[in-house]
């Protein structure tokens, strides 16, 4: 891919930016930037091996490359193997950039030493987030680690199209009781009402943090999993009496498949509606633009009057220098440009579905689809993470996942569950 | 060799030039320093991590936590005594239906009944697969929208639920292991069967034997040292499973076992001390077998 761009001179390099055609203003600025800090060819580890990740992979890798005639080699991962492997990752010999989540996640990483200081890369372009990024990307120690390039909503999937053919409008369901209505009516129809996967362990806890911030609201979901609240609160009971409500209208094999079944689902138009992150919409849109047009998401449905649609799962997904990588300055150099409203710009134009965390981004490119996801985020008052970004990384995973499986399974057990969940909480080494 | 050690041994010892010493201390050395290096070593250091509390990156960050985490095993963890559950039905299927039916199946080719040849192949083809493999192939046959539902007339929004259904899945598991398991079996206690001497079962047909009373009296006895080598194989696969798990479920814990909480503990990042400590469990469970295995394989060697 990058093998033309080695031996280009920068006169070329220039000349190739102006004929492309990239339409990026700042890109002379970008240009002696980083030609100055002689950044050197470097890595990139990205996650995801759907062709849609990849795509915006290659995208953005050759608009670096063609913007600073620096050569960066894309090695993409497979996400959950990535994810699983990161500790022998970091120390072993990672690539410079990589792609990494913000909060929890990438603090605890930084706390071991296994990133770099990101800091000086905010000084010059920390204008083009908002503070509350800076937050989510500042360590213990108050540097920065991590720079936001997207973030994308966890909320109500549906197909224009079938919802149309029910004569449903989930852009208007005010309460709980429509929200079941309209479960009712897509059953009545022969059609999975709302699909669900949970062979992950994580696809329900999309279900569960959404059903909890509804019902609870934001800080008692936060103060839950930081295990300032007790699991075994009548306040978490209900939340799963309320889950309970939804599995007759779940498909049946829910414990089978995982996120990709829950999609396929959506895809062939067999289910209502899902809860899910935005994220899988590159797969729409891989398939054909009609399906991706046909894709719609709302905030799911207010529960208790008193906390509304306050709250949202948007997780912000960003990048990270590791430490220990052959050419962290490199690492740096690329960083930047990949978070840069520039290089957020490419990726944008290589037909990527997220939502760029700039503010300056331009959205006047958006579709459809991805000004909506800005306004589902946008409406929100409080944003979460993830519960298992959220959360102590040896209770997400390892407790709450089998905990809700067994809820799946056998919804009448709750209560058992659940005093199960707080034991185990309680069990766990003080960090 | 042990022959010619005991008749001379005073002369055989000086018979060593320095050369040989030499030879001989590189060949029993390096192996000797390598597997110490890559089993010993990384074997003692599990077991030390067992013992502390430590997130896996910085030395300096051990923390002493004695027997904190098994007791947060034993007693704190649920999911535990389900793998636990899970390992035991694996062996016992193993022991008691899958390991007897490759002995029968062994039996039965090695009396050549018609078709043998057929049976043989057909069951050795599963053996050559790993277990990875056969994991990849029955999850894709079983999955909604996979070849079994399809012939079921079932598509993905009205598929039965097999891997997360459990009343079956167990049972799924288990079948896709006897798979391979079967024809293993049958293939190591073929060999052995080939090496009994046909005469001993002509003589017990005269003596008038049964066919059972033939293999019970003359057969399994004669084969005591592939029968050890199989009841050990049996124990530690049935302890070990892993790769099939995996596979259908990933590192969640779809169907927990021994195996995947070791990987999942460790895999994760800060939870390395606990995934220690599953591993040394699974290690002291299979530890008995595997000394048995050895010493019949040793004494094997020496004959």
């Amino acid at each position: 891919m990058s093998e033309q761009n080695n031996g280009m001179s920068r006169r070329t390099v220039l000349k190739g930016a102006a004929v492309g055609g990239l339409g990026i203003a700042a890109g002379s600025t970008l240009l002696t930037s980083c030609g100055s800090k002689d950044a050197g060819p470097m890595k990139w580890g990205g996650r995801g091996l759907e062709e849609s990740s990849v795509q915006w992979h290659e995208a953005v890798a050759a608009s670096f490359e063609e913007a600073t005639g620096t050569k960066v080699t894309l090695n993409m991962n497979d996400s959950n193997a990535f994810q699983n492997n990161l500790s022998q990752y970091l120390q072993g010999t990672p690539d410079d950039g990589f792609d990494w989540q913000a909060g929890y996640r990438m603090q605890f990483y930084a706390d071991q030493g296994l990133l770099e200081d990101v800091s000086s890369v905010w000084d010059e372009i920390g204008g083009q987030f908002a503070e509350s990024y800076k937050i989510a990307s500042t360590a213990a120690d108050g540097k920065q680690y991590f720079l936001p390039t997207s973030w994308y909503p966890w909320g109500l999937h549906y197909r224009k199209s079938t919802m149309t053919e029910l004569g449903l409008d989930p852009e208007n369901i005010a309460t709980w009781d429509d929200f079941m209505k309209m479960l009712e009516a897509t059953k009545k129809k022969g059609l999975i009402g709302y699909a669900l996967g949970d062979k992950g362990g994580w696809e329900a806890m999309g279900t569960f943090d959404i059903l909890n911030a509804r019902i609870n609201g934001y800080q008692f979901h936060v103060d839950l999993l930081a295990g300032r609240e007790k699991w075994t609160d009548a306040k978490v009971a209900e939340v799963f009496k309320y889950f309970e409500m939804m599995i007759p209208y779940m498909n049946t094999n829910v414990l089978d498949i995982s996120w990709e079944g829950m999609r396929d689902l959506l895809l062939q138009k067999k289910c209502g509606a899902m809860m899910m992150g935005s994220w899988f919409s590159g797969d729409f849109k891989t398939l054909s633009q009609a399906d991706y047009d046909d894709l719609w998401i709302v905030p799911f449905p207010e529960i208790n009057p008193e906390h509304g649609r306050d709250t949202i799962d948007a997780p912000i997904d960003g990048l990270c220098v590791a430490a220990n990588g052959e050419n962290p300055e490199g690492g740096k150099a690329l960083v930047q440009w990949l978070a840069s409203k520039e290089g957020m710009q490419a990726r944008l134009d290589s037909g990527n579905t997220f939502t760029s965390a700039n503010n300056g981004q331009d959205t006047s490119s958006y579709d459809p689809f991805q000004k909506q996801q800005l306004a589902v985020m946008g409406e929100a008052k409080y944003i979460t993470q993830f519960l298992d970004r959220d959360t102590r990384q040896d209770f997400a995973n390892p407790v709450v996942a089998p905990a809700i499986q067994n809820f799946l399974r056998n919804p009448k057990d709750i209560n058992k569950i659940l005093e199960s969940v707080q034991e185990q909480w309680d069990a766990l080494p003080a960090l | 060799m042990t022959t010619t050690a005991t008749n001379t041994p005073v002369r055989r010892r000086r018979s060593f030039s320095r050369k040989d010493r030499l030879t001989l201390s590189a060949f029993v050395g390096i192996p000797t320093a390598f597997h110490i290096l890559l089993v010993w070593v990384p074997a003692i250091g599990t077991i030390g991590l067992s013992f502390t509390f430590w997130t896996g990156i910085r030395i300096s960050d051990i923390k002493w936590a004695g027997f904190q985490n098994y007791n947060n095993i034993f007693t704190g963890t649920p999911v535990f005594w389900d793998a636990i559950w899970h390992n035991i039905i694996w062996l016992l299927w193993f022991g008691l239906i899958a390991t007897p039916l490759g002995i029968l199946l062994a039996y039965q080719i090695d009396r050549k009944i018609r078709g043998h040849r057929f049976y043989e192949s057909a069951f050795f083809v599963p053996v050559v697969l790993s277990l990875a493999v056969t994991g990849i192939i029955w999850n894709f046959m079983l999955q909604p929208g996979g070849f079994v539902q399809g012939i079921m007339g079932r598509d993905i929004s009205n598929p039965i639920s097999i891997y997360g259904n459990y009343d079956i899945n167990t049972y799924v598991i288990l079948g896709i292991a006897s798979w391979r398991h079967i024809g293993y079996i049958m293939l190591l206690y073929l060999s052995g069967l080939k090496s009994v001497d046909p005469s001993l079962k002509e003589a017990a047909a005269i003596d008038g034997a049964t066919e059972w009373q033939t293999f019970r009296k003359v057969i399994l006895p004669t084969m005591k040292p592939v029968n050890i080598i199989i009841i050990v194989i049996t124990v530690i696969d049935s302890l070990r499973a892993f790769d099939i798990v995996y596979m259908i479920y990933g590192s969640s814990t779809g169907w927990p076992i021994l195996g995947i909480l070791v990987f999942q503990n460790i895999s994760g990042g800060g939870m390395s001390m606990k995934g220690a400590a599953y591993a040394v469990i699974l290690f002291a469970l299979c530890i008995g077998p595997m000394i048995a295995y050895l010493k019949q394989s040793f004494t094997e060697d020496v004959k």
